[in-house]
């Protein structure tokens, strides 16, 4: 580049005229720009692809194995389980039922119009029975003691059901719904969804039953801690007439969003809780319970409008086929640290697991554990994380002879990051369609209920009540 | 101008570093418009330090967060155009200067305070932010879009007429 270029090109504007060298230069940014457009739409038009990708289904042509789905319940469990359900292919949702019709109703039918599903909304599950024909099964997210009712009238319409956990609040009507399951000759899964989770059924499959890791069983625990929270509220201009709520066995609109709390409508958190939970102890045992006892009470809200318990402890005792296990229950609805988990302890090793996806190790006892190098190397568990002594943690002192080392834990590999609901949804479509086998049937709702509602009678009794192994019967 | 007598490495470096601090700019408010909800919220109840009441009185005023929303996302996006395309350069510098700041007081990493936004990296008083700032106050000392950017034709078409 000579001097006369150098000048004009790198100097302030001369006084010259606008010449081709300034449209040039002063137009630089114009290329950049639309780099930045052609950019800014590949990404946008993958961020839509990857939506609509998880969105599966709604716009896909009918194929022959497409079910056809209604939804009884779309209040705060409806709703995840229907977000569940629109991650997974094949389903052809046809109508939903709330008798919340002008807030979930009509939230819920906007979405599934959204996603491509044309259905009808109805407020009462008779009225959608008697209307909605060709529909495959039946997803029931009622409160507890709805779901007897919603239940046995769609299994009696020779429809399918997934029905959330508890099964119901009172057992007569648990095994009335399981006796109707038998003789409608149509499935019934229940809701305890860490029975299809992939991370239990391992833990189950591999680490305690095949791999042994855990040696002699000896005590488990769970706890679900949730933080203090206000009971729920409701937008004024959508509450519902109460003629329709007494309609439907509510007295209030603070008991119709709070039913949780009351008997006779709900089984308060050791039953939305520590359901799910008891239900792993007895999958994991491999034996329904010998005897419970409890302490519990409405020890921090307002007794008038929390008539269950808000803090409850359990101990249950277990016989198996090793010898006896003890397990101790914990929740709290007024600290949510350390959240939730389950944990069961072996001489040899700890297996701590939750639905919640980072939580999943096992620790082994160094005194009496064989190495699980194999494990590691099959890449069933991690490499031990070891305890290090750092400077910053010297513990030269602290450290009591009678103390024993630390044990090193392993995490799982097994990675589990979609809707806790999902597998146990898809296991439940797929047995429709003949597939699979229900992870949750209702027999084995009916075994977790017996064990669970007890908890509350043994808090009543205060004292140790015994499960007569007829009573798992339905 | 004597100051301005840059070789034209020199020149085309800042107008380089203008383009990448523009496109920065505009993706960051564009990615916010195509969002469809985005709100400053979380980042302002996280807010620490001596404004940190100021800032989360405007989190928690629907109708101020509604103003803050979009002044940050327009904003965002004409910052990055002027900045790319090098028109009205200044202006669209300066205020990317004053809303970086408004970023760095909203949650600086002093000593001792603590956020749960996860961040990237370590900082201790100096972020990216405030190194991006920095940069802006170069191009606001030297005008590189007499050099490259709609300015140059601005200015000598004003000069014309």
């Amino acid at each position: 580049m000579d001097e006369k270029d150098k000048k004009e090109s790198s100097e302030s504007p001369s006084n010259k005229k606008i010449d081709r060298r300034d449209f040039l230069q002063g137009l630089a940014g114009v290329p950049v720009l639309g780099a930045l457009a052609v950019a800014a739409w590949k990404q946008e038009a993958y961020r839509r692809a990857i939506r609509s990708q998880r969105a599966a289904g709604s716009a896909a042509p009918e194929k022959e194995d497409d079910l056809h789905v209604a939804l009884l319940g779309v209040g705060a469990q409806g709703d995840v389980l229907l977000n569940s359900m629109l991650k997974i292919p094949g389903l052809r949702f046809q109508a939903v039922c709330d008798i919340w019709s002008n807030y979930n109703l009509k939230r819920a039918g906007n979405l599934l119009r959204k996603y491509g599903h044309e259905v009808n909304t109805y407020e009462d599950y008779r009225a959608m029975l008697d209307r909605e024909k060709g529909l495959d099964a039946v997803v029931i997210a009622t409160p507890d003691f709805w779901h007897a009712e919603h239940t046995i009238a769609c299994l009696q319409a020779g429809l399918n059901v997934y029905c959330e956990k508890e099964m119901s609040n009172t057992l007569e009507d648990a095994r009335r719904m399981a006796l109707a399951a038998g003789e409608s000759g149509k499935l019934l899964q229940i809701g305890h969804q860490r029975r299809s989770n992939p991370r239990y059924i391992f833990s189950h499959d591999v680490l305690l039953k095949e791999l042994k890791l855990l040696g002699r069983m000896v005590t488990a625990y769970g706890q679900w801690n949730r933080s203090a929270a206000p009971d729920l509220g409701w937008p004024k201009r959508y509450e519902i007439p109460l003629a329709t709520l007494r309609k439907y066995g509510y007295e209030s609109m603070h008991q119709f969003c709070n039913w949780r709390w009351y008997k006779n409508l709900g089984g308060g958190p050791i039953v939305d809780l520590g359901s799910h939970q008891i239900d792993i102890f007895s999958w994991f045992l491999g034996v329904n319970p010998k005897s419970v006892m409890a302490s519990g009470g409405t020890d921090y809200y307002d007794k008038s409008t929390h008539e269950w318990y808000d803090t409850v402890m359990a101990i249950y005792e277990y016989e198996t086929a090793e010898g006896t296990v003890r397990a101790h229950y914990k929740t709290q609805t007024t600290n949510g640290s350390l959240g939730y988990f389950e944990q069961f302890m072996g001489d040899e090793g700890t297996l701590v697991i939750s639905e919640s996806a980072n939580v999943g190790s096992v620790y082994r006892e160094k005194t009496k554990a064989p190495m699980w190098d194999r494990w590691v190397r099959k890449g069933y568990l991690s490499e031990p994380k070891l305890m290090e002594m750092t400077s910053e943690v010297d513990m030269g002192d602290a450290l009591d002879v009678r103390e024993t080392i630390s044990p090193d834990e392993h995490k799982l590999t097994l990675q589990f990051y979609d809707a806790y609901h999902k597998p146990h949804l898809e296991n439940f479509f797929n047995a429709v369609r003949g597939r699979e086998k229900l992870n949750c049937p209702a027999e084995l709702g009916y075994e977790s209920a017996v064990a669970v509602l007890k908890v509350n009678k043994a808090v009543e009794a205060k004292r140790t009540l015994f499960f007569d192994p007829q009573e798992f019967l339905v | 101008m004597k100051d301005a007598r840059l070789s034209n490495w020199q020149w085309i470096s800042l107008v380089v570093l203008r383009m990448l601090i523009g496109w920065h700019f505009l993706y960051e408010g564009v990615a916010k418009l195509l969002k469809g909800n985005w709100s400053a919220y979380g980042f302002l109840m996280e807010s620490k330090w001596i404004f940190a009441d100021l800032f989360q009185w405007m989190a928690q005023n629907s109708t101020v967060l509604s103003v803050v929303n979009t002044l940050n996302m327009w904003g965002l996006v004409l910052i990055g155009l002027g900045l790319i395309l090098g028109i009205f350069t200044r202006i669209a510098a300066g205020a990317g200067v004053v809303l970086i700041l408004l970023y760095y007081v909203c949650n600086p990493p002093f000593v001792g305070l603590f956020y749960s936004i996860p961040t990237e990296g370590s900082y201790l008083f100096v972020n990216k932010n405030i190194v991006e700032l920095a940069a802006l106050l170069v191009l606001m000392a030297i005008p590189s879009e007499q050099f490259a950017g709609m300015d140059r034709i601005l200015y000598k078409f004003l000069k014309e007429s």
